[in-house]
């Protein structure tokens, strides 16, 4: 009795297990970044995020190299990268998170909210994304908007230059997914 | 009792397979992403925030479609001259230059200099950067090459002046440089300068020097910046001096604000280095303060996509 239901257990660990296979990968998500204010508009877009999914946990995780941002204007990508994020410093943002009740085999598009740790020049803070999750034939999209402040991510502005940096950058980020296989 | 051992083996057995799919899932799924970086290589930016490290030219080069816009100024006082009522400093030279980035590698530019009318045009490539984490190219490697036209006859008169040839001089430079840590640069610039005639046969027409810059970055936008070059064969019909400065460079934006406690009136390359008549100290006529400001356009901005 006792063999059969460790056998039992045994069994049902390697089916979580081959369930874990479940992972979908994004290589060129898309970032970018906003920063309005009446001196000046300041844009970027980031086309080489990566970013993946693990359905069996509902966890997320997305990484970026800071210096891939590309800028309209040439000096402002040495700038952001030398004097504000530090990219030297700290190369990459990432996140992770929960994707809180997630449906992997949902068809339709469902509208949830992530929870989870985002991490900029070096500074880890708790946020809440809602995003929106669409499924083609197993083909996932992720995308949505939130809002960062700068002040929070200790990135040091210089007085002179504070008209023309907002105090809050609107982020936007669009994933598609692919089956992950090692 | 081998019941019991039985049963301690396979609970045992129970734990481990537990165990081992438990690590499995909680594999960091950022660790997954940090392998799925393709591997190109990462380059160094901004060895020296502008093109100047303080008063001679960086390794760096603006990008395709920058127009720099520069006004590089020294200013200077002339000795037993209390009663002077001159505004500021008795004298001030000033060059006025526009630099242009024809492609992400190569500079184009053109400046006017009101001290001797100097009018000097230049080349500057950047051969080789610095990448990041291997050792494949430690070094950031630029050519520069100068040409400049004397208008006006010079303090000391070393100088031809006769034919247009004869007022020319050239300046070729390697650029290299290395980046040791986010705050500080170091670069070393094999200078060679070619003067198109001599007024005195003692005077070499061919000079060598080696300069050294540096800069030390104090936050996000300041630095602290010197440079020296040691003249290898210096002129004989008068007293030359080695170059020197040592300031600080402050990055706004779109402006490059440098200033430099200097001993160079001169601007263009083979005036302040192999001509330069006063050593550096804080006396008068030798002490010379230098302001350089430098505007940024952005005339060819990418699209974003």
């Amino acid at each position: 009795m006792n063999k059969i239901i460790v056998l039992l257990f045994l069994l049902l660990s390697f089916i979580g297990s081959s369930q874990e296979i479940e992972k979908v990968i994004a290589r060129q998500g898309h970032v970018s970044f906003f920063s309005h204010t009446s001196v000046e508009n300041i844009e970027a877009t980031n086309n080489q995020v990566l970013s993946i999914i693990d359905f069996s946990k509902k966890e997320i995780a997305i990484s970026m190299l800071m210096n891939a941002f590309v800028f309209k204007k040439s000096l402002m990508h040495e700038h952001f990268n030398e004097s504000y994020i530090e990219s030297d410093k700290y190369p990459k943002a990432t996140f992770t998170g929960d994707i809180i009740d997630l449906e992997p085999l949902e068809i339709e598009k469902q509208v949830k909210l992530i929870k989870g740790k985002l991490t900029i020049h070096g500074i880890t803070k708790e946020v809440e994304i809602r995003t929106s999750i669409e499924n083609f034939n197993g083909k996932y999209i992720l995308s949505g908007d939130f809002d960062a402040t700068v002040k929070d991510f200790n990135i040091k502005i210089p007085p002179v230059l504070a008209p023309n940096i907002a105090k809050i950058i609107a982020i936007k980020f669009r994933f598609e997914y692919e089956p992950y296989e090692k | 009792m081998s019941l019991m051992k039985n049963n301690i083996l396979f609970n045992l057995l129970f734990f481990v397979c537990i165990g081992i799919s438990q690590s499995i899932y909680s594999q960091d799924l950022l660790e997954t992403l940090e392998k799925e970086y393709p591997d190109t290589p990462q380059y160094e930016m901004a060895t020296f925030k502008a093109t100047r490290i303080s008063i001679g030219h960086s390794v760096e080069n603006r990008k395709k479609g920058v127009l720099e816009i520069m006004a590089m100024n020294r200013f200077w006082n002339l000795p037993n001259n209390e009663k002077s009522q001159s505004f500021v400093a008795d004298k001030l030279s000033t060059r006025l230059a526009l630099e242009y980035g024809v492609s992400d590698r190569l500079t184009f530019g053109v400046g006017g200099t009101t001290l001797d009318g100097i009018f000097d045009s230049f080349l500057k490539y950047r051969l080789v950067r610095q990448q990041k984490n291997t050792k494949a190219s430690p070094f950031s490697i630029t050519l520069f090459q100068n040409i400049s036209y004397r208008g006006k006859k010079g303090y000391k008169n070393i100088n031809l002046y006769d034919s247009f040839s004869d007022r020319l001089a050239y300046t070729s430079q390697l650029l290299i440089a290395h980046k040791f840590t986010s705050q500080f640069s170091l670069q070393i610039s094999p200078t060679y300068i070619h003067r198109g005639s001599s007024r005195f046969n003692e005077d070499p027409h061919n000079q060598f020097a080696i300069g050294v810059g540096a800069r030390y970055k104090l936050g996000g936008h300041v630095a602290i910046a010197s440079e020296y070059s040691h003249v290898l064969n210096p002129l004989k019909s008068v007293n030359t001096y080695n170059a020197f400065a040592i300031g600080v460079n402050w990055e706004l934006s779109d402006v490059m604000l440098q200033f430099q406690l200097t001993n160079v009136r001169g601007v263009v390359e083979d005036a302040f280095i192999a001509q330069t008549p006063f050593n550096f100290n804080f006396n008068d006529p030798n002490f010379v303060f230098g302001f350089n400001a430098t505007f940024a356009l952005h005339l060819n901005q990418k699209k974003n996509e």
